[in-house]
């Protein structure tokens, strides 16, 4: 039997999870302004049983923070991937030691990512959850998290791959050059 | 290698996320932002399906009327008067419900109008919009009744409702102003919607068209129907100071567009979407596409387009409280 929470008990909740939780966001959608505004989205669905909810009030925002995510974050993925990649494009850092950071790399290229592998991707390695756990997670059959984690990787495998070749030729012509 | 990648990847969302740090009365902001929409199903919960009638008739009004499938097309020989003289006509005899069945950004949607009466019922949307206590989805493609608005007759009387199928409430709508056409900012604003707050289709059709809000763009095939295509001029509106301060932007932009089968005059189609930016909250783009059936004017189907509000539910005073 639920208790009725209270408004109290939710900024509580918040001031405890809220960091966590919007880094979580900030993951899935690529910035910190659309991490805001799923993490809201996903409140407002909170707030909606908040005073009745059963169970555990941070796994129903987790689960509705990923559906959310997976689904494009209503949907609006395809142009809200656009503006992103523009805006990460003129945001771009302008420390070559920075630019020069494979780990940089990837996660720009895992925000390039399909809404549903970038979920997957960031609960298998951010959250570290098993595959299954992953599966429950966002209630998908545990094959659809595998095959979508495995697209995903090998996409970035890709990249690193280039990554690294482009770092031999670049040390190769400055050899030529010496 | 595959090791290295995933450490990699751990390592790089780290400090992407490094220093992130959730700003401060989020939950008071979900809360608004969860009003805001309420009431802003509210304010355009009257007259639904109206929208997309009023689009026929401006599809059908803009086209110049007669068969537009020859020629370039579509002739403007025919006076507006001529066209909405035969949309009316075809709206008369038939007496035809009409159910236009949204998808978009929210959850999947019907309206329903037939005359007077109309109803927007929203439905849980693939996204995820009811979940279980223990944060699974449930409900996915559209299958539970989420939001109704519309009309429901109460005393003998239509009165305009709106019902919240997740906490079991409803709430009377307030008698608002009806745009007279698409020609106002606000009028086409609420175009670019699945709601358009008219029943009087060719009136709003003849002053949208005799303003010039609206124009024949072209013939798109739909369903093997090759149909006449009306575009809306798109609009910008800033926000009241209300508003802007509640969605924290200070623009929206809109655009409509009507798909209208030139042999019956009636719409099969509607898309509309806006775009609000210009305040510190990030861009918001939403668009919808209402495809358009015209039903007979069966028992079942009129009902359909009346509420009825389920035993059980507590009335509210207004659907803020919702």
């Amino acid at each position: 039997m639920a208790h009725d929470r209270t408004a109290e008990e939710m900024d509580q909740f918040l001031t405890e999870r809220a960091d966590l939780l919007m880094r979580t966001a900030v993951l899935l959608t690529g910035s910190r302004e659309a991490g805001q505004d799923l993490l809201q989205t996903a409140l407002e669905r909170l707030l909606r049983h908040w005073r009745t909810l059963e169970g555990d009030p941070e796994a129903y925002l987790r689960r509705t923070l990923y559906n959310l995510a997976a689904d494009g974050f209503r949907r609006q993925g395809r142009l809200r991937r656009k503006l992103l990649l523009l805006r990460a494009e003129t945001q771009a850092p302008v420390d070559p030691t920075t630019e020069v950071d494979l780990r940089d790399a990837l996660v720009r290229m895992l925000l390039q990512l399909p809404p549903r592998q970038r979920a997957v991707l960031v609960l298998r390695y951010w959250e570290q959850l098993t595959e299954a756990e992953t599966a429950a997670t966002l209630g998908w059959p545990q094959g659809t998290v595998k095959s979508a984690a495995s697209r995903g990787l090998r996409r970035l495998r890709e990249l690193a791959e280039g990554w690294h070749q482009a770092e031999r030729d670049d040390k190769e012509l400055r050899g030529q050059r010496a | 290698m595959n090791t290295d990648v995933e450490e990699l990847l751990r390592d790089g969302m780290e400090r992407f996320t490094a220093g992130v740090r959730a700003p401060a009365g989020l939950a008071h902001t979900a809360s608004r932002r969860r009003r805001r929409r309420l009431a802003v199903r509210a304010a355009v919960a009257c007259g639904t399906a109206a929208v997309t009638a009023a689009a026929v008739v401006a599809v059908a009004a803009g086209t110049g009327g007669g068969p537009a499938r020859t020629g370039p097309a579509i002739s403007q020989a025919h006076t507006a008067a001529y066209v909405i003289s035969r949309v009316e006509k075809a709206l008369a005899e038939q007496h035809l419900v009409l159910l236009g069945r949204t998808s978009g950004v929210w959850g999947p949607s019907r309206s329903w109008t037939y005359g007077p009466r109309n109803r927007f019922e929203e439905f849980t949307g693939s996204d995820c919009g009811h979940a279980l206590p223990n944060g699974n989805c449930t409900h996915r493609g559209g299958s539970e009744p989420y939001i109704d608005v519309g009309t429901a007759l109460i005393g003998g009387k239509l009165t305009g409702v709106y019902v919240s199928y997740y906490n079991r409430k409803w709430s009377l709508l307030p008698e608002g102003s009806t745009p007279a056409s698409a020609c106002s900012r606000t009028g086409a604003l609420e175009m670019a919607s699945p709601l358009v707050p008219t029943s009087d289709w060719p009136a709003f059709i003849r002053a949208t068209l005799a303003c010039g809000a609206a124009a024949v763009t072209g013939h798109v095939q739909i369903d093997g129907v090759e149909t006449v295509k009306i575009t809306g001029s798109p609009v910008t509106v800033k926000l009241p100071p209300g508003e802007a301060r509640a969605v924290h932007e200070k623009w929206v932009r809109s655009r409509w567009t009507l798909y209208v089968d030139p042999d019956t005059y009636l719409p099969v189609r509607m898309s509309g979407s806006s775009y609000s930016y210009g305040g510190p909250a990030p861009s918001t783009y939403s668009a919808g596409v209402t495809d358009i059936q015209w039903l007979p004017p069966t028992a079942a189907n009129i009902a359909q387009s009346l509420i009825t509000i389920p035993a059980g539910f507590q009335q509210v005073s207004s659907p803020a409280d919702q």
